[in-house]
């Protein structure tokens, strides 16, 4: 199998996850899907259907136990915990359901805690955190507690934090599933403006409103890709094509990502 | 992750929890704090007595007859037994340098210039070789026979203004009552010149035996409990104290035939006097050190136990910042160092309240030489920043292999 071409954010080739827990448990039963770069997708399914296993290996926080996942062009499953640690800490940027800030640390510190593992000067940590919430609309909120923030700012420091490293891709589980409404679509406005700014964004969600502000919905069931649908919008129809031979790979199984 | 940072992130950590933090440190304190007390008393109290071992006390050989089964210090169970003939006899010894009584004399008064100032004790008759002529600051040596005086400063601050050379002194002895001397010499320090004396500064006057012993006994009928010989040299020191020995064992000596008592004569050099004194303080300061061990043992074992509850209740955190890319090293790094920070401040409170404390101890035993055996302070120090880490090491390492994908649905 080849590397994905240049184009493609993440690639998940036939990925599986066999658990064994007393029984195996396929909790990813052969998987392709190509997220190219700039793209918006959403994954729905419902509980069990594999959607956070599908996260983590996009994430690089797992290796698949079959089938191969790249990030930025780079085999997840081929590297040790060291290498995808690296990778997970310069080309992915999670948004978690319940934001998950570091308690003590102020806004600023919290945006700025991915540099700190690469060991960025603390001036230009500052600099580059502080210029990132004020992309996301926080600029006069830096030096604030996490619990001196609303469960939405808390949000949008932690897509600050997710965006600091300037990432191949953003990952977001349930990005509004602890916002009001009102709140929940300021942050997918947002979500909206970073992909208009040429952000690759994968959003996992299992409300279908939410999901509909993507380019297309990947349907996870029982570890597989049900079906991968296409919101018609302007993103235009090369995806919606593309997504549709992916869908068929995965349905039969068989030497997955031919269409990639 | 660069270890300035490290170390700002865990003072952060530790000062989120102060009260826990410090309860944690006082393990530590307390241990380091207890070693460093115990080590400055003790080094205090030994260079209160050591130190008065002079090197030119080392040809001196201190002897006293006791009943065989006396313990004790020197001059324990002393019995009067030794004549100025014997005196006389092992000076003759071709290793024997002088040999002379040693007797504390019984005051209560001790009079000059119309003033009167009550002594109970500090008044010791000897030989002249006893105080040695360079330790005579002002003056001479006393003579032999003649009505003189060498008073330490601290007998000589007795009076004011402070008694010099040319001074008269009017001793109050009980029953024979009262004589005088001329004070001829005054000494350079006021430290304890023999084992006999005890270890403290204190004033003393020293007097020629001959004549203050033979005013209060009569003169044939002297004998003496205490008695010092000198070497010719400090190489000869042994050699004198087996030629006195031989010598006072013999049927020739008054000391051996004396009474119905049997008796063991002690000659003991002031190094073997030294030894003792040393092993009595190693002892102690084992003991000590041993206790203080294992107040940094329970120290560690709280630093320890903090550091795993720390770790469990930071799981989400820990989840977090490997998401974000943190290594297992970064991890690591960063609960050691929680941990050896604590271990650091533990150790440096500890040595500021050791020091605190064996000051005020020394001072409250009357100890006038503080000793500070920074070896030890050191040693105190490294230990509790070693606890520290060592207690570290295991929470660290649980901390570093926490699973991401677990720690960040933790709870």
């Amino acid at each position: 199998m080849d590397e994905p071409p240049e184009d493609v954010a993440v690639a998940l080739v036939d990925a599986r996850k066999t658990y064994q827990l007393g029984e195996p448990v396929h909790a990813l039963d052969g998987v392709t899907i190509d997220v190219p770069r700039g793209s918006y997708t959403a994954v729905m399914g419902p509980s069990g259907s594999g959607k956070s296993t599908l996260m983590n290996l996009v994430g690089c926080l797992d290796t698949p136990t079959d089938g191969r996942v790249f990030v930025d062009g780079e085999d997840v499953g081929a590297m040790s915990d060291r290498e995808r640690t690296r990778l997970r800490g310069e080309e992915v940027g999670f948004v978690f359901q319940t934001f998950n800030l570091m308690p003590r640390l102020t806004a600023v510190e919290n945006v700025a805690l991915p540099l700190v593992f690469q060991g960025v000067s603390r001036e230009e940590r500052h600099e580059r955190a502080a210029d990132i919430l004020g992309r996301v609309g926080l600029g006069d909120r830096l030096e604030h507690a996490p619990n001196e923030l609303s469960g939405g700012q808390r949000q949008r420091v932690a897509i600050a934090r997710a965006l600091v490293n300037d990432p191949a891709i953003l990952l977001a589980d349930e990005p509004t599933g602890n916002l009001d409404s009102e709140t929940g679509a300021n942050i997918l406005d947002l979500f909206d403006e970073l992909k208009a700014e040429g952000n690759t964004l994968v959003m996992v969600t299992h409300e279908r409103d939410v999901a509909e502000r993507a380019d297309r919905i990947v349907h996870l069931l029982d570890g597989t890709v049900e079906r991968v649908e296409s919101v018609a919008d302007q993103v235009g129809r090369q995806h919606e094509a593309q997504a549709g031979e992916e869908h068929d790979d995965a349905q039969t199984g068989e030497d997955g990502g031919e269409g990639a | 992750m660069k270890f300035g940072t490290t170390v700002t992130m865990a003072w952060r950590a530790i000062r989120a929890h102060k009260l826990r933090s410090t309860l944690t440190t006082l393990g530590v304190v307390i241990g380091v704090a207890a070693v460093l007390t115990f080590v400055i008393l003790g080094a205090s109290l030994q260079a209160g007595v050591i130190g008065d071992v002079s090197p030119d006390d080392r040809e001196n050989v201190y002897g006293w007859a006791a009943p065989p089964d006396t313990n004790g210090g020197p001059g324990a169970g002393a019995q009067p037994v030794f004549t100025p003939r014997d005196l006389a006899a092992v000076e003759n010894e071709s290793a024997v340098e002088a040999a002379y009584g040693f007797q504390p004399v019984p005051t209560q008064t001790l009079s000059a210039r119309n003033e009167t100032v009550p002594r109970g004790s500090g008044v010791y008759a000897t030989g002249p070789a006893y105080v040695d002529a360079e330790d005579v600051a002002e003056g001479r040596q006393f003579r032999p026979g003649e009505r003189e005086a060498v008073l330490n400063p601290a007998a000589a601050a007795l009076f004011e203004p402070n008694l010099t050379v040319g001074d008269e002194i009017e001793i109050q002895v009980p029953v024979v009552g009262s004589v005088n001397a001329t004070v001829v010499g005054i000494t350079a320090d006021s430290e304890s010149r023999s084992p006999f004396e005890g270890f403290n500064p204190s004033p003393r006057v020293y007097l020629p035996t001959d004549p203050y012993v033979t005013d209060v006994t009569q003169a044939d009928r002297t004998r003496f409990s205490l008695v010092v010989f000198e070497a010719t040299s400090q190489g000869e020191v042994e050699t004198a104290r087996d030629q006195a020995l031989a010598y006072l064992n013999s049927s020739e000596s008054d000391a051996s035939g004396f009474g119905e008592e049997d008796l063991e004569f002690r000659l003991r050099t002031s190094l073997e006097l030294l030894d003792q004194f040393q092993e009595l303080f190693d002892v102690l300061q084992n003991f000590v050190v041993g206790v203080a061990g294992i107040s940094l043992l329970v120290g560690s074992i709280g630093i320890a136990n903090i550091m795993l509850v720390s770790v469990t209740e930071r799981t989400r955190e820990i989840g977090i910042m490997k998401a974000v890319g943190a290594q297992r090293r970064d991890i690591l790094q960063l609960f050691i160092v929680e941990a050896m920070i604590l271990g650091v401040v533990g150790a440096i409170l500890g040595l500021a309240l050791g020091l605190a404390a064996g000051f005020g101890a020394a001072e409250l035993v009357g100890l006038e030489e503080f000793v500070i055996p920074w070896q030890w302070g050191a040693i105190a120090v490294v230990v509790g920043i070693a606890v520290g880490v060592l207690a570290g090491l295991y929470p660290a390492y649980n901390a570093s292999k926490t699973d991401p994908i677990d720690a960040l649905r933790y709870e």
